[in-house]
C-alpha cells in the first residue's frame, strides 16, 4: 500500500512529464511537479517546524523558484527526479537492513499456553514466565525455556547455525525462534519476547548499527551547517548576479544527500553481514579502531589449543614409589583444581583404574600450581617454586621441549616423580594465522604455560612473538607495552583471567561467545562460533566497512565539486544536477551493499557454537 | 508523571532513508502528552518510546508517525 503511493506519485509525475513533451502543454508539466513535490513539500514544512532546514526545503525552493521564471521542466524534472530517487533509496536502504530483518522476522509470535490442560493460542507478549506452552510437530518454538516433558528434533539455525536438528528432551533447554522438526514438547517459559537469547542477540546487533563512528559524528556535525550554508550561499549569489537560475542550480547540487547517508549505510551493511556470519561487532567505532589493528595477541591453552590437554608421561624419580602411586597422588591433588590440566590428570589417572578420592583441604597457587593435603600427606603438583628442594630439571625440559607441559609431583616438599600433559593443537589455529599474516596483522601469543612448550607450539603454528610463563599481570603489561611501541592491539582472551589486558586492548575478542550472554554483552567483537579463523575475517571486514566509507565520501564530495564546476563553466541545469545527485546518492548505497555479499568461504557459515544444556543461560 | 506507569515500547519500520526524519518522529512523539521520552534510531530502523500506555496507547503513537509520514509496526522484542 505505501509502495503504490511512493510509485504512484513518480509514476504519475513520471507520465505527465512524457505527455507534456509530447503535446508541449505547460500544464501537464506544472501538474506533474506538483504532484511529485506535494510530499516533499508537507516534508520540508514539517522540518521547518521543528527549526530544521532539510533536503526537502532546498528541493521545494528550487522548484518553486523555477516556477517562478516560469521554468517548468525544471521544476518538475527536479521534484520527479527527487521523488524517483528517493523511493529508490527506501527500497535499497531496507535492503541493507535485510540481514537483521530475516533474524527478526524469526521471532514468533504466538504460543500455544496450556491452562488447566487445556490448550489455548495466545500473543507471545500475553505469556508470562513459568507458563507451559505446548509445541508440536513442524511448529515453532515461542519462548526460552525448558522442556517439561516429551521429546524430538529442534532446528537451532537462526540461534546457532547448525542445521542439522538437536535432539532434546524432558530437563534440556530450548531457544525461542527454533523450529521443532520432529516430536511434541511441553516446554515451562522462562525467556519471554524481550528476554530470549534471539531477542538478545538482535538487540546487540540493532545497538550496534546504531553506534556512531567518529567519522560519522564528526559528519553530522557537518551537515548541520553545511544545508543552512548552502541556502545562505545560493541567497548571496543570486543577490550579486541577479541569475536567480544560477542560484537555484545552486540550491539543487548541493543538497548533502549522498554525503549525509554514506556512512550510516555502509556501517549497517558491515555490521549486518558480520553478524549473519557470526561475529558480532560492537560498533561505528569498533569497526573503524579493528580496522588499524596490526597486532593480535592469543592465549595458548584453549585459543591455540583445543584446550583439553590429555595425560601423555609419568615419570618416577625417587625409587620409594611407584608410576600408579605418582600419579594418583597427582590427581587426587588435582581434584581441586579447575584447571584443564587437572581433568587431564584426572582421567589419566582414572584411565588406569586407580581411585580418585576427592581432597578436603586444597591451595591452588595461582601460575605455579597446586597442593593439597591427602591421606596425612602436603603434595604438590606443579613448578619447582611449590617444592623445599630444587631437583634436576633435566626431565622438565626434555618433555617441554617435545610440546608437553610437565609438572613435579611433590610429596613433603620434596619432588617424587613428574606428570605430562599435551593439549593438541587446533585445526583451523594454523589457517587462522595465516589469513592474519596476510592481511599484515602480527601474532603474539601470551600464555602462563612453559616456555619450550609455548614455542613448540608458537613454531607448529608459524607464531610470531611468543611470551610464555606470563602472570596475569604480565599479560597487561604485555598489551601496554606494545601499544607504546605504536601498534594497535586486538586481544583474544577467554575473559576470565585476561580482562584487564582485554580492557586495555584496542580491540577484545571474545571467542565461542555464543554460550556467554556476558561476552556477547561487552566484547567488543564476539565470534559466535568457537573458530579462529572468524578473526581475520571480522577485522578484514572492519577494513572493507573503513574503505567503503572512506569511498562514498570522497564520491559524495567529488560529486558536489564536479557539479559545481559544470554550473561555474555552464551546462550544467537543475535538471542534470539533480539527475547527477540522486545518482551519486544511488551509488553510495550500491557500493555499501557491496559489503552484504557473503565472502566467507571454505567452510558452512555458522552463526554459532551449537549451545548445550550446560550453557543455558 | 508517575514513572511506574511507563512502558517501553519499540517501534520498527524499514522506511528511514533519509536522516531528516529522525527529528520529525522524536518532536512529533515528544509533542503528545504521555509521552515521556522518545529516541530514532535511524540506522537500525527503530523507535524507542517510553510513554503512559493508559494515557497514550500503542496505536496512538503508530498513528502518530504515520502523520509524519512514516508507516511503523509495534514489536515485541
Amino acid at each position: 500500500m505505501k509502495n503504490w503511493n511512493t510509485w504512484g506519485i513518480v509514476i504519475a509525475s513520471g507520465l505527465l512529464i512524457i505527455v507534456s513533451w509530447v503535446t508541449g502543454s505547460d500544464v501537464a508539466m506544472i501538474a506533474a511537479a506538483l504532484i511529485a513535490g506535494y510530499r516533499i513539500a508537507i516534508s520540508a514544512i514539517q522540518a521547518l517546524r521543528i527549526k530544521t532546514i532539510s533536503i526537502d526545503l532546498l528541493v521545494i525552493v528550487a522548484a518553486v523558484g523555477a516556477m517562478f521564471i516560469q521554468n517548468y521542466w525544471e521544476s518538475a524534472a527536479v521534484t520527479f527526479l527527487f521523488a524517483l530517487g528517493g523511493a529508490l533509496e527506501r527500497a535499497t536502504i531496507s535492503k541493507t537492513r535485510q540481514a537483521l530483518s530475516d533474524l527478526v522476522a524469526a521471532a514468533p509470535e504466538t504460543a500455544t499456553v496450556l491452562r488447566d490442560d487445556q490448550p489455548e493460542t495466545l500473543e507471545v507478549w500475553e505469556l508470562v514466565p513459568g507458563d507451559i506452552v505446548l509445541i508440536r510437530n513442524g511448529e515453532q518454538v515461542p519462548v526460552d525455556g525448558v522442556i517439561v516433558s516429551g521429546n524430538g528434533g529442534v532446528d537451532e539455525a537462526s540461534i546457532t547455525g547448525e542445521s542439522v536438528p538437536a535432539d532434546k528432551g524432558e530437563g534440556m533447554d530450548v531457544f525461542a525462534g527454533t523450529w521443532l522438526r520432529s516430536g511434541v514438547l511441553r516446554v515451562k517459559a522462562v525467556g519471554i519476547g524481550a528476554d530470549t537469547t534471539l531477542a538478545k542477540i538482535i538487540h546487540r546487533v540493532e545497538d550496534a548499527q546504531d553506534a556512531k563512528a567518529r567519522t560519522q559524528t564528526f559528519m553530522e556535525k557537518f551537515s548541520r551547517y553545511y544545508t543552512p550554508g548552502v541556502m545562505v550561499s545560493a541567497l548571496l549569489v543570486g543577490l550579486f548576479t541577479g541569475n536567480l537560475e544560477l542560484a537555484l542550480t545552486l540550491l539543487v547540487i548541493a543538497c548533502p544527500g549522498a554525503l549525509v547517508i554514506s556512512i550510516p549505510v555502509a556501517i549497517v551493511a558491515g555490521i549486518g553481514r558480520s553478524a549473519k556470519d557470526g561475529v558480532l561487532i560492537k560498533g561505528g567505532e569498533y569497526l573503524e579502531s579493528a580496522a588499524r589493528v596490526d597486532v593480535v595477541v592469543v592465549d595458548k591453552t584453549g585459543t591455540l589449543t583445543n584446550g583439553r590437554p590429555v595425560l601423555t608421561d609419568v615419570v618416577v624419580l625417587d625409587d620409594a614409589w611407584n608410576e600408579d602411586q605418582v600419579l594418583s597422588l597427582a590427581a587426587r591433588a588435582e581434584t581441586a583444581s579447575e584447571h584443564p590440566l587437572a581433568e587431564a590428570i584426572i582421567n589419566g589417572a582414572r584411565k588406569r583404574q586407580l581411585s580418585v578420592d576427592m581432597v578436603e583441604f586444597a591451595e591452588p597457587v595461582t601460575g605455579k600450581g597446586i597442593r593439597a593435603e591427602v591421606d596425612g600427606r602436603m603434595i604438590a603438583v606443579g613448578s619447582a617454586d611449590l617444592l623445599d628442594h630444587t631437583p634436576d630439571k633435566e626431565r622438565i625440559l626434555a618433555l617441554n621441549q617435545a610440546g608437553k607441559t610437565a609438572m613435579f609431583v611433590g610429596v613433603d616438599g620434596r619432588a617424587v616423580g613428574i606428570v605430562a600433559v599435551a593439549d593438541t593443537v587446533r585445526d583451523d589455529a594454523r589457517q587462522a594465522i595465516d589469513a592474519l599474516h596476510k592481511n599484515g596483522v602480527k601474532v603474539v601469543m601470551a600464555t602462563g604455560d612453559a616456555q619450550r612448550v609455548a614455542e613448540s607450539v608458537a613454531s607448529e603454528l608459524g607464531v610470531d612473538e611468543v611470551h610464555a610463563e606470563l602472570m596475569p599481570e604480565d599479560k597487561l603489561a604485555l598489551v601496554k607495552q606494545l601499544q607504546s611501541r605504536g601498534h594497535v592491539v586486538a586481544m583474544v582472551g577467554d575473559g576470565v583471567n585476561d580482562t584487564p589486558a582485554l580492557a586495555q586492548a584496542d580491540i577484545g575478542v571474545a571467542m565461542g561467545a555464543a554460550g556467554s550472554p556476558a561476552a556477547i554483552e561487552t566484547a567488543d567483537i564476539a565470534l559466535m562460533a568457537d573458530r579462529l579463523p572468524r578473526l581475520p575475517y571480522a577485522l578484514n571486514l572492519a577494513k572493507r566497512t573503513v574503505n567503503t566509507m572512506r569511498l562514498n565520501i570522497i564520491i559524495a564530495l567529488l560529486t558536489v565539486a564536479v557539479l559545481l564546476l559544470g554550473v561555474l563553466f555552464g551546462g550544467v541545469t537543475m535538471a542534470i544536477g539533480m539527475l547527477v545527485h540522486e545518482g551519486s546518492v544511488l551509488l553510495v548505497i550500491a557500493i555499501a551493499m557491496l559489503l552484504l555479499r557473503p565472502t566467507l568461504r571454505g567452510e558452512t557459515v555458522v552463526k554459532t557454537a551449537s549451545l548445550t544444556p550446560a550453557d543455558a543461560l | 508523571m508517575n514513572s511506574n506507569n511507563l512502558k517501553n515500547t519499540i517501534l520498527r519500520s524499514d522506511e528511514f532513508s533519509c536522516p531528516s526524519c529522525v527529528g520529525k518522529i522524536e518532536a512529533k512523539l515528544r509533542g503528545m502528552d504521555g509521552v515521556d521520552s522518545v529516541e530514532v534510531k535511524f540506522a537500525s530502523g527503530r523507535v524507542s518510546v517510553a510513554h503512559d500506555p493508559v494515557k497514550v496507547p500503542v496505536p496512538q503513537l503508530v498513528a502518530a508517525v504515520a502523520e509524519v509520514g512514516y508507516k511503523v509496526k509495534p514489536s515485541a522484542i
